[in-house]
């Protein structure tokens, strides 16, 4: 019998093209809507080369040594064009350096707007001179401290990351989505609950008049949903991985695994609205979208200062949200080294869809009705 | 005895939708269910399949109490419900495999069952079909082929024909005959009274929940006074003839709209006989006459004051 049930409802569900297109096309049509929104999203925090036109007016080999430390190496700091004053001059007007230094008896920086390039540049000479001062003053009185004397820098902070990813903010936005993915699922535990309830449809009387058990039918026809959800999911998860090329990070089991507990989570919760709320299916449609849709919006799906603002002003919304615990957990499990924020969602997840599938067990377990 | 219902009463609020309703069927007769609509056939059958909640009486099936869990009991009931439940993603053939497979396991008798309802209701021809790309009609022979496919013992059919074509319509009632000759035991309930003249054995009218009348056809027609119904086709008629014609022994009525004359009669032998003797005598010039017998509709007519169509 389970293999009767569970195959005609894969057949049924895969044929119905309007769940389909909810549940699998509209998420990847939004993901790649993201990645062509946000794809320079990253790409405003990272650091670039700075070019720096010099203009040589008197010879400075010391200066020059300090110069050449700066642009040399994997990850130099600027980039130098050594050039005449009249052309480093239209090199600044054209915008193609952020600066000109002028090196002579003591050194001078021009710029024409301010910004964190110009900025660095300013503290690099600031930095510069003073060492060079403090240094002459010391060979001046005692040239011998000066020989012992260790000129790195002093660090009195430890920098400790909390995590061992590197920071995109992109990423949010895509976890908010399969959240999003996740929670459309509950189209599906509608549909579950509304074939095995028979005053909500026609077919659910008939199936409640055959001579099967109908929490097993029930439980039978929810497995084929929750087989085509997971592979709905892994079909977003290949695309955002494979075509979009979203760093997921190397924790792909767990990944999956938050996948089941979310999927689980939203079929769940698609069950509740069926047979808590009364009306008919437009109306729970119509409430799963809007309850989905602000669930990912509190979670940052559009804009990911909400996130944020909810975490500022109504923390306890953060725990209340599933869509947002599934989210976080997605968070969580690539930026944080540790699992206990990872673990606190999880478990807030898995206690909803306790408390989903534990109320739904509750009405559709009746085996009479007052009508069809 | 199949089925057995005693004393069901149910209420929606104050709207007694049952009304004390009792009523056996016995193997291997065609049982009608006649009423207008809204009065109480499909909560009866709703009952009786354990579907709904009832606030008194008792339903046995095959001899023991029916309940949501007699699973032994629901494997030999096939049900045909008013409104079409089947899948619009499975076409013709999957549909009745699919209901099918819920009462009957094994694949190799299931697709000999499967081909025979398809068959049996005329789909042959449809069964790559998926259901929205069929007629009225004919969905609802699908509809009645998802509830017989595994042969069952019991078949009840909840007005099956309701917006069905005449050609379908047809084929339903001679099918519902058909599956009765190969043993079935089949529970119809209909407001067609044509319908249920036409097929059932026995018959019991159904109004606000209660029995009023119960029978075969003849049964029935004889617990009521009225007789035959002639009307006759004359060319100019008076008046005063016409109070003659009323004032005939065992005339009970008589209206006449255009050149047609409709004689109600009280039952007694030679009432038409009498109404042509009459005419002669008048010397009314009429060309066609007929006489009919009365109908359930003149049944439920005298009994409860109203048609039955209402």
């Amino acid at each position: 019998m389970f293999r009767h049930i569970f195959a005609y409802r894969l057949k049924v569900l895969l044929r119905d093209k309007t769940m389909i297109f909810w549940t699998m096309i509209f998420p990847i049509a939004l993901a790649t809507f993201f990645n062509l929104a946000f794809g320079g999203l990253g790409e405003s925090g990272s650091f670039n080369v700075i070019d720096v036109a010099l203009v040589e007016t008197q010879p400075n080999p010391q200066f020059m040594s300090v110069l050449d430390m700066m642009t040399a190496g994997e990850t130099p700091l600027f980039a130098l064009q050594k050039v005449t004053a009249p052309r480093g001059e239209t090199l600044l007007a054209d915008g193609h350096v952020a600066g000109i230094i002028t090196v002579s008896e003591s050194m001078s920086l021009k710029v024409n707007q301010s910004g964190i390039r110009q900025s660095i540049l300013k503290v690099f000479l600031d930095r510069y001179a003073h060492t060079t001062r403090t240094a002459g003053r010391i060979a001046a009185e005692d040239p011998q401290v000066l020989m012992e004397m260790d000129f790195t820098p002093v660090v009195f902070t430890e920098e400790r990351p909390v995590s061992h990813a590197e920071m995109d903010i992109k990423l949010s936005y895509f976890y908010a989505l399969i959240a999003m993915a996740c929670f459309y699922g509950s189209f599906f535990g509608m549909e579950e609950v509304n074939l095995i309830q028979a005053n909500l449809s026609k077919r659910a009387a008939r199936l409640n008049m055959a001579p099967l058990h109908k929490l097993k039918a029930f439980l039978y026809s929810s497995l084929a949903s929750y087989s085509i959800l997971i592979v709905e999911m892994m079909l977003l998860m290949a695309y955002l991985v494979l075509i979009l090329k979203i760093d997921f990070g190397n924790q792909i089991g767990w990944v999956i695994f938050t996948i089941f507990v979310g999927s689980l989570t939203g079929i769940s919760f698609g069950g509740f609205i069926a047979s808590m709320v009364k009306g008919d299916e437009n109306v729970k449609t119509g409430l799963l979208i809007g309850a989905t849709m602000a669930g990912s919006f509190l979670a940052g799906m559009m804009f990911q200062n909400v996130k944020h603002l909810v975490q500022l002003k109504a923390p306890i919304l953060q725990y209340l949200n599933p869509v947002n615990l599934l989210a976080d957990a997605f968070y969580a499990l690539y930026f944080f080294n540790t699992c206990k924020r990872y673990l606190i969602n999880i478990a807030g997840l898995l206690v909803f869809a306790v408390v989903f599938a534990g109320s739904t067990y509750l009405v559709v377990r009746r085996r009479k009705y007052a009508s069809v | 005895m199949i089925l057995e219902a005693n004393n069901l009463v149910k209420r929606y609020g104050d709207l007694v939708a049952l009304d004390h309703l009792s009523l056996e069927v016995k193997k291997g007769e065609i049982f009608g269910l006649l009423g207008p609509n809204g009065s109480g056939k499909t909560t009866a059958i709703n009952c009786i399949l354990s579907l709904i909640k009832y606030d008194k009486g008792d339903i046995h099936v095959f001899g023991r109490p029916m309940a949501p869990d007699a699973y032994d009991l629901k494997k030999d009931i096939g049900v045909v419900m008013q409104d079409v439940a089947v899948f619009n993603e499975l076409t013709v053939y999957e549909n009745v495999d699919y209901f099918c497979g819920l009462y009957v396991p094994d694949k190799q008798t299931r697709k000999q069952l499967v081909e025979e309802a398809i068959d049996f209701v005329g789909l042959s021809d449809y069964r790559k079909f998926y259901p929205k790309k069929l007629s009225g009609g004919l969905l609802r022979r699908l509809n009645i082929a998802c509830g017989i496919a595994h042969k069952p013992k019991l078949i009840i059919l909840d007005e099956p024909t309701v917006a069905v074509d005449p050609q379908s319509r047809n084929r339903i009632l001679e099918g519902i005959v058909a599956l009765n000759r190969q043993g079935a035991t089949i529970v119809y309930t209909s407001h067609y009274m044509e319908e249920v003249e036409k097929i059932c054995s026995r018959i019991m009218i159904i109004d606000k929940g209660r029995s009023i009348a119960e029978g075969t056809k003849d049964d029935l027609k004889k617990m009521i006074s009225l007789g035959e119904k002639i009307t006759v086709e004359v060319f100019g008629i008076s008046e005063e003839q016409l109070e003659k014609l009323e004032n005939l022994p065992h005339i009970s009525t008589v209206t006449c709209e255009g050149n047609l004359v409709e004689i109600r009669s009280h039952k007694s032998k030679n009432n038409l006989e009498k109404v042509l003797e009459f005419i002669k005598s008048e010397n009314i010039s009429f060309g066609r006459i007929y006489s009919e017998l009365p109908t359930l509709n003149d049944v439920f007519l005298e009994i409860t004051g109203k048609e039955l169509r209402d």
